[in-house]
């Protein structure tokens, strides 16, 4: 105690004016900032990685698969990517086919050729084949159909079996579905992201205009936005495309001019604060002709918002372009897209419901992740927004 | 009051307008009349049907009669099946998707409303993680692969429910669930939010301090402010719900607005299209309408002049 009052806190401690002026932390950028709240939120980097993932499949991937996503092979029609295989009499796993034909498959999972039809026994409601000089029957009066031997009726033992030619197995026309897969999530990602992106430039510019400019022109631009948002946009989107006819521009094109509306009221909204700050009055003071300031100056600072808006855009992009390849419009086949994939497999739903779901798995993985990576990036950039 | 109903009128009726001259700009922009297809037909009898349709008259008459038929509440014949209008279609489909609609609002609303203020009042515990959790699923999943799964797992596997139709109560529960799935997460997550706001207010903390129940607190005091976001989102989805969803309805093979709408879009039946549009577009508009009424009624901050 003596001690602590015999010092006197109140004198000054010896500092230097370079010391005072010194800044002790590292500075943070605006994006460090963002980037370093973004990276603290788990389920944002788990978007993000996600779409990386999906991104790299779509675009590597078609490089590393045999086959391609337009050629049919109609001897290998909906066959799943877990078979479930009879044991032939000289120990061969024969796979029945939903067309009634039996199609070899190897030790090692790969599915060989089809077995050569001998005879048919209608009485018996056998189909006879031949299997490495035996002849097995394919019984098909009861369900499920089995593999069996001809002159005692035993049925062959059975094992199921991963596909590894077909790792996720075949659609109604014996296309490949990784392969479709990955052509599918190429074709939507695109989509979402040209679309996303021409929303974004069209509502930047409405919005920057009219909020800039003000007054009349905001009255009038501002109602013509209104009645838009009144009106059921998906219904426009579907009569455009029926204008344009079917294919990616079209889609691009019809998401592309609809979707805008929330970006130029944001935008709007923005540029209309910001307008009012010193650094506008000292751009308008140098000379800074209006183009400059609002595409320099004003959309830069409002760039938080638009991001957010813009990450929104996507999934919303994303669910359309399902939405509307589920109804059967927009690509023009062979093409698939993930909703296109869907449609395709939802008159088979009952006998091979992988071809529909592994799609739409696809389907939910992306909007999760563009949600997730949506919502970390909205508290990244404007932490006021956090609820 | 007046003067805001008249002012959203008159908008409204500009909206309208504007549908309806876009609707018939883009329908006249396809490529291809009515009867090109028509094949083995000689080229009098196709110039009569046009003649029949006024086809061959210039595109502002053609517009102008289309207008003048639409405010006798007349959508003109279809292109596609002789002899059937469609006004018969909608009168046929809409109340079809209002029944499906009905139910789906119902359940939606005793669903969506709980859920949300149970979130809220667990806030941050399992029970609130859990249903936050399912809404997040439910407004990701696209309807047509919910409703597939339904299809999927009742129906084929446990064969418990139908697939098609609306015939019996066993019949419309797929078709509900799946159209209602997305609006149930929504409303949901709305609710919860709105509620934890209204909680955290001053208004709250004195009802709390004059001891009243928690019950009392959140039903009398909490609840009426914490329903009017939630209200506002309504109109919109009611009346997306009551006019159905081209998708369910082409699942569950239900012969309601959005299957013909789809139909007539696959078989380029134009003034189907058209009619249905300019039908779904009213009744929408119509909806929002009232429920902002309905909205400034039982609010007083909000004022009519915004």
């Amino acid at each position: 105690m003596a001690e602590l009052t015999q010092q006197n806190k109140w004198a000054p401690l010896q500092a230097s004016d370079a010391d005072r002026e010194k800044i002790w932390s590292k500075s943070r950028t605006f994006a460090g900032d963002v980037w370093f709240r973004f990276r603290h939120k788990p389920t944002a980097i788990a978007g993000f990685v996600i779409i990386a993932v999906l991104i790299l499949f779509s675009i590597l991937g078609p490089l590393f698969t045999p086959y391609d996503y337009a050629v049919q092979n109609l001897e290998m029609v909906n066959i799943p990517p877990i078979m479930k295989v009879y044991v032939g009499p000289s120990g061969e796993y024969l796979y029945i086919t939903q067309s009634l034909r039996i199609i070899t498959v190897g030790k090692d999972g790969k599915v060989g050729s089809q077995l050569t039809r001998v005879r048919e026994e209608t009485d018996k409601s056998m189909t006879i084949f031949e299997s490495n000089g035996k002849e097995v029957a394919l019984y098909y009066g009861g369900s499920p159909y089995v593999v069996a031997d001809e002159s005692t009726g035993n049925i062959y033992p059975t094992k199921t079996l991963w596909n590894t030619s077909y790792l996720l197995g075949t659609d109604a026309l014996g296309r490949d579905i990784l392969t479709r897969l990955m052509y599918g999530t190429r074709i939507s990602l695109v989509v979402a992201f040209v679309a996303a992106l021409v929303n974004m430039i069209i509502g930047i510019l409405y919005g920057g205009v009219s909020g800039y400019v003000g007054g009349m022109v905001d009255t009038v631009m501002m109602r013509i936005v209104d009645i838009i948002s009144t009106i059921p946009l998906t219904l426009y989107v579907i009569l455009i495309m029926q204008v344009m006819g079917d294919g990616i521009q079209s889609i691009i094109v019809a998401l592309g001019s609809v979707y805008w509306v929330d970006m130029a009221r944001v935008v709007r909204g923005q540029v209309l604060s910001l307008k009012q700050q010193e650094f506008v009055l000292a751009a308008k003071t140098i000379g800074s002709s209006p183009k400059t300031i609002l595409l320099q100056h004003l959309i830069p600072n409002a760039m938080g918002s638009i991001l957010v808006t813009l990450t929104m855009l996507i999934p919303s992009a994303i669910f359309m372009e399902a939405f509307l390849g589920y109804l059967g419009i927009g690509l023009q086949p062979p093409l698939a897209s993930l909703g296109t994939m869907c449609n395709d497999a939802s008159a088979n739903l009952r006998t091979s419901p992988h071809e529909l779901f592994i799609p739409a798995l696809m389907i939910c993985a992306i909007m999760f992740a563009f949600n997730f990576v949506g919502d970390g990036l909205r508290d990244a950039l404007d932490p006021k927004l956090k609820k | 009051m007046v003067k805001f109903i008249l002012k959203r009128l008159g908008m409204m009726l500009i909206a309208m307008f504007m549908i309806i001259l876009f609707t018939f700009i883009i329908m006249h922009a396809v490529p291809g009349g009515p009867f090109t297809n028509t094949k083995g037909v000689p080229e009098e009898v196709i110039a009569a049907m046009e003649e029949k349709f006024g086809l061959d008259q210039p595109y502002y008459v053609q517009f102008f009669s289309y207008l003048k038929g639409i405010l006798h509440g007349d959508f003109g014949p279809s292109y596609k099946y002789t002899g059937q209008t469609v006004n018969e279609f909608i009168s046929s489909g809409a109340p079809v998707s209002a029944r499906l609609g009905g139910v789906t609002v119902i359940f939606v609303l005793i669903a969506a409303i709980p859920m949300g203020i149970w979130a809220a009042l667990k806030n941050g515990k399992w029970q609130d993680m859990l249903l936050m959790a399912l809404a997040t699923i439910g407004v990701t999943i696209p309807s047509f692969v919910i409703a597939s799964l339904l299809i999927y797992a009742f129906s084929y596997k446990l064969n418990w429910l139908p697939t098609y139709g609306l015939d019996s109560w066993q019949s419309y529960i797929l078709p509900v669930v799946a159209l209602g799935g997305y609006s149930i997460s929504y409303l949901a997550r709305l609710m919860r939010s709105s509620l934890l706001e209204v909680m955290g207010q001053d208004y709250i903390r004195t009802a709390r301090a004059k001891g009243l129940t928690e019950f009392a607190v959140v039903t009398r005091h909490a609840l009426r402010n914490a329903l009017i976001p939630v209200i506002t989102v309504l109109g919109p989805t009611i009346a997306g719900l009551l006019t159905g969803s081209f998708v369910v309805e082409k699942i569950f093979a239900i012969p309601g607005l959005g299957y013909y709408f789809v139909n007539s879009v696959s078989q380029r039946d134009y003034t189907t299209i058209m009619g249905v549009t300019i039908f779904y577009a009213a009744f929408l508009m119509a909806m929002v309408l009232l429920v902002d009424v309905f909205y400034c009624m039982i609010d007083p901050r909000i004022k009519f002049e915004s």
